[in-house]
């Protein structure tokens, strides 16, 4: 490679992390701000920072019970993707009849707008006998279309010789994937638990359908029910915003390293 | 642990996981509520079932409360799933689609069973939930347009006191609007702009309820004039794209110098505007007297398993120990004539100006517009309201606009 | 069914190659089956039930009447129908842009500088983001009194007086596609930089020995090596951004008058607002008709290699 001036990289690169972090500083400073939040010009440094809407929103809503949920489903949700996706992309590795109809079929399911199938999602479901439920709100989001692809993918860069050789050990395909493929899917994985993660933590419309009892709501339900009698009116719905996002981010934080670059290098190792 | 213990028990956790919360804890005389968006009194909600509980034992009250956008998504689903909730609080003239679509019971037999139960009410905002001659429901708190006005700003345009027309409001809102200031603005969900075109001798519908009969040169005339004070700033144009906090908050920042909505926006801009005092803002009817009602009420579901327990418990929220408690917390009136007496004499000591924001909604009850018992509401007031924005917003020209507007009415209409 | 499985695996050592085959199609539909049961009552049957809907008239208290195409027919002089399918391909339009400012990004970060991971977080942080939060936030930000876009085009007197975001037929669509590329814009990037580094250096050194300069090579090898990943952003973006339901309803509502009404919002507000599920049902069908064919296309445009995200 040869060389070339560094700076102007960092130049943008700076502006473009600049534009993108700058709403989050926005929200962290109004959830701190000490004075009227409608004050024109506003402040770019909080004068007399407090934690008062903190406290406020801790009280006005069960947060705890709202955040156990929203784990509690998030949690179902990340186990059955890595589990379901990794035989479906596995199988969709393999030829057989029909695959190209399966193909085809998840690759519309893909085009059906959940916000038309409440109706009828919502009868399943209660047939199944699962409304209001951990399972009945984490189930529809059990298998993603798009991480099965990831799984896909990313079998299919396994080299062929790899799985003959362990054939030829007498391995079963269930040990082949769990023992041979996942290692070598590393990266599959981790996009699988970081996407099915965001879906699940951020969903809205289907818990707001499905959940009747106040101990199921979940974190999203919490922010829209705060956002109504709340309006915008007082620097506590972002508190509530900045404690809706912080647990995410801190994960995402934490795990960054595997995740990334597990998703960015894991693909070119295989 | 072997495969096989390890799916027994991911099948048992999984059987905990799924029995629903509410199945789990059954009696035999079960009530669910439904109401709308106050989730914040859960304190209230609380209190008030325990005592009902105590002289009604035996009585499990499940609440649910929604969020007004998503409540009528949460009741669709319901319903067709078989499990309406039994009392419903509805906001507006949803019921009475529900109510012409057999899903409501119809309270007439209690109410005349019971005479003193009616009494209890203001007979104007009871009546407001009657259609096809049945009561569909019980008010549980009200509230009607009112014209709220920034009197430092009257008086430095040199304007005495409120405007007594529609071409009033139009010539004092030129008046007030200079660079950031503007003069006027209106709600404009639901029918709220109504009174506009009320106080104008405007119509929408002929007396069949099925033929439009707005599309008239003096409508275009009245779209005329809006259209044209705003576009030279004289109404703030938020009036017509602003949803509830814009508008509301654009006033607080007094830069207004009249809004027209209900009382609960006086508690909204109070507690925005810091400049609000008895001396600066002054509340009144609009011209005419005409006003717009946007009312909470209860209805109870046909397929209630439990009616009469349904009804007993609205007769106790709504009656006058706890319509007054409501009333009190909240300052809001109710509907209910004693809770509405008990807090107006409390306002009138301790804030005079709030008093005066509720008084205006028991007066001139008999003028109240906008609020057509119309099953087909929600289809008609989307089919009609784009194109009056689009008139006053000078995107159309007002008579093409009626035209338009006429058009997609009688589609809706034709339809129903 | 994993105990089947696992019997289907043992048994598979001692058999013969012809009952090999069949016994593998078993137990490759068996791995299938969890996740097409799953689509299959959630996807489905759901679109199934769109589709019979779309040709009845139907409430949650009429019983359902056969009304062949009258749905379908109603459409075609909707305005609002129009309007919202105009700016659902608007917003579709839309995703290049982001993937273009994404694959920028991509290309940069990419680079052999240093801090290239903190880059690399802080443009991907707003992806993990809970859309209604997002909303919110960016509300906050677009707001008319003290938003922080304003405030800035008021200091900098690039406008007079503050611009009304979320409530002005001209800026709100553009609003809500801005809030939404923020969102999107460091998921593009790490599935481009995933293209990017799966493309073999010897072919760049090849192709510098024989003297194409920096833009040639990017032309000639990257964008090339690099189509199926910008298919699979814009697939997802499109989606994505199409179906951004949360992001709408919270912003704007679909409003000022029909300014932000996209086909999902407008499916949703038919349902559950003027109660016509019937109409709703045969926009639904419409809608998923008009998904499909995109996607169809963008995979013949992309080389026809749709699901191969990472490798040829």
């Amino acid at each position: 490679m040869r060389h070339y001036p560094r700076w102007p990289i960092h130049l943008i690169l700076l502006v473009a992390s600049f534009i993108m972090l700058v709403p989050f500083y926005w929200v962290l400073k109004t959830s701190v701000s000490g004075e009227n939040i409608f004050t024109y010009p506003p402040n770019i440094i909080p004068r007399n920072p407090h934690l008062f809407y903190y406290v406020d929103v801790w009280y006005a809503i069960p947060f705890a019970r709202y955040f156990l949920n929203s784990v509690i489903v998030s949690v179902l949700t990340i186990a059955a993707n890595v589990i379901f996706n990794a035989m479906a992309g596995y199988a969709l590795t393999r030829g057989f009849r029909g695959k190209n109809l399966v193909l085809m079929l998840f690759l519309s399911c893909m085009m059906v707008p959940f916000q038309a199938t409440i109706i009828p999602a919502y009868l399943i479901t209660g047939k199944l006998g699962l409304l209001d439920s951990y399972l009945g709100l984490a189930l529809p989001q059990f298998s993603t279309i798009i991480c099965i692809f990831v799984f896909k993918a990313s079998f299919d860069a396994v080299p062929k010789s790899l799985i003959d050789a362990a054939k030829i050990d007498g391995l079963s395909e269930w040990r082949i994937i769990w023992k041979v493929m996942m290692p070598l899917a590393k990266s599959a994985m981790a996009t699988n638990i970081i996407l099915s993660f965001i879906w699940s933590w951020n969903n809205f419309l289907w818990p707001l359908i499905m959940t009747r009892s106040a101990d199921m709501q979940t974190l999203p339900l919490g922010l829209s029910r705060f956002l109504s009698y709340q309006e915008d009116t007082t620097g506590a719905l972002y508190a509530f915003c900045v404690m809706v996002l912080a647990p995410g981010i801190l994960l995402f934080l934490l795990a960054q390293k595997e995740f990334i670059q597990g998703l960015t290098s894991g693909a070119t190792k295989g | 642990m072997d495969r096989r213990t390890v799916i027994k028990g991911g099948l048992a956790m999984a059987g905990v996981l799924a029995a629903p919360a509410y199945l789990r804890a059954q009696s035999n005389k079960k009530i669910s509520m439904l109401t709308w968006n106050i989730a914040d009194q859960e304190a209230y909600f609380k209190e008030l079932f325990a005592d009902f509980t105590k002289d009604n034992p035996g009585v499990e009250i499940e609440w649910l409360d929604k969020k007004g956008p998503e409540l009528p998504a949460f009741y669709q689903t319901q319903l067709v799933a078989g499990t309406a909730p039994d009392i419903i609080d509805l906001q507006g003239m949803i019921w009475v689609e529900w109510a012409a679509n057999g899903a409501l019971l119809d309270m007439s037999p209690m109410l005349e069973k019971e005479p003193a139960v009616a009494k209890l009410y203001n007979p104007d905002y009871l009546s407001g939930f009657v259609y096809d001659k049945k009561q569909f429901a019980i008010p549980f708190y009200v509230a009607k347009t009112l014209l709220y006005y920034n009197k430092t700003m009257f008086k430095e345009a040199g304007l005495s006191g409120p405007p007594k027309s529609f071409d009033e409001i139009i010539n004092f809102s030129q008046a007030m609007a200079k660079g950031e200031k503007t003069g006027f603005l209106t709600l404009n969900f639901d029918w709220l702009y109504w009174p506009l075109m009320r106080m104008n001798g405007v119509e929408l519908l002929k007396p069949d309820m099925r033929t439009p009969a707005f599309n008239t040169p003096e409508t275009a005339a009245v779209l005329d004039k809006l259209a044209k004070a705003t576009a030279s700033g004289g109404i703030n144009k938020i009036a017509w794209t602003g949803r509830w906090v814009e508008p509301n908050g654009a006033f607080a920042s007094g830069n207004v110098g009249m809004l027209q909505a209900h009382s609960a926006s006086y508690f909204f801009v109070k507690g925005q505007g810091p400049w609000v005092n008895p001396d600066t803002l002054g509340a009144t009817q609009a011209p005419g007297n005409w006003s717009t009602p946007t009312n909470h009420a209860f209805v109870i579901s046909k397929s209630s398993k439990n009616p009469e327990v349904a009804w007993a418990l609205i007769k106790h929220m709504t009656g006058n120990k706890w319509a007054t408690k409501f009333a009190l917390s909240r300052r809001i009136l109710t509907g209910n004539v004693e809770a509405d007496n008990t807090v107006l004499a409390k306002m009138k000591t301790e804030d005079p100006l709030a008093h005066a924001v509720l008084q205006t909604q028991i007066e001139h009850t008999d003028k109240m517009t906008g609020n057509w018992p119309l099953p087909n509401d929600a289809q008609v007031k989307d089919a009609f309201w784009p194109e009056i924005q689009n008139a006053v917003l000078g995107r159309k020209d007002s008579k093409t606009a009626l035209a338009d507007a006429e058009r997609a009415v009688t589609r809706v209409m034709r339809r129903s | 069914m994993v105990t089947a499985t696992v019997e289907a695996g043992r048994r598979h050592r001692s058999s013969f190659i012809a009952r090999k085959t069949t016994r593998q199609a078993v137990l490759i539909w068996c791995f299938l089956a969890p996740s097409l049961l799953i689509f299959l009552l959630y996807r489905i049957l759901p679109l199934a039930w769109n589709v019979i809907l779309s040709f009845q008239a139907w409430s949650p208290l009429r019983p359902a009447v056969w009304i062949g195409f009258d749905n379908y027919d109603e459409m075609l002089t909707d305005e609002v129908f129009w309007q919202s399918l105009w700016n659902t391909l608007y917003i579709i339009g839309s995703a290049p842009i982001g993937i273009a400012i994404a694959l920028a990004l991509a290309l940069l970060v990419n680079a052999d500088i240093r801090g290239r991971d903190v880059y690399r977080t802080a443009i991907f942080l707003s992806y993990p983001l809970m859309t209604v939060a997002v909303a919110i936030i960016w509300r906050w930000m677009f707001d008319e009194r003290v938003g922080l876009i304003n405030y800035v085009a008021r200091s900098l007197h690039l406008v007079d007086s503050p611009i009304q975001f979320l409530n002005s037929f001209t800026w709100a669509l553009p609003s809500v596609i801005a809030a939404n590329i923020w969102q999107m814009l460091g998921f593009y990037m790490i599935i481009l930089l995933t293209g990017l580094q799966n493309i073999p250096g010897n072919l760049y050194e090849a192709a510098e020995i024989d003297g194409a300069n920096a833009f040639r090579r990017f032309l000639r090898i990257t964008l090339p090596l690099l189509k199926p990943s910008i298919f699979l952003c814009f697939v997802i973006g499109m989606l994505n951004s199409v179906t951004s339901f949360d992001l709408v309803y919270v912003m704007t509502g679909g409003g000022p008058g029909r300014a932000t009404e996209i086909l999902v919002t407008y499916i949703y507000k038919l349902g559950f607002v003027q109660t016509r599920f019937d109409y709703a049902a045969a926009v639904t069908v419409v809608f998923f008709i008009m998904l499909i064919t995109i996607a169809w296309a963008a995979n013949r445009f992309s080389g026809g290699n749709a699901g191969a995200v990472e490798r040829d």
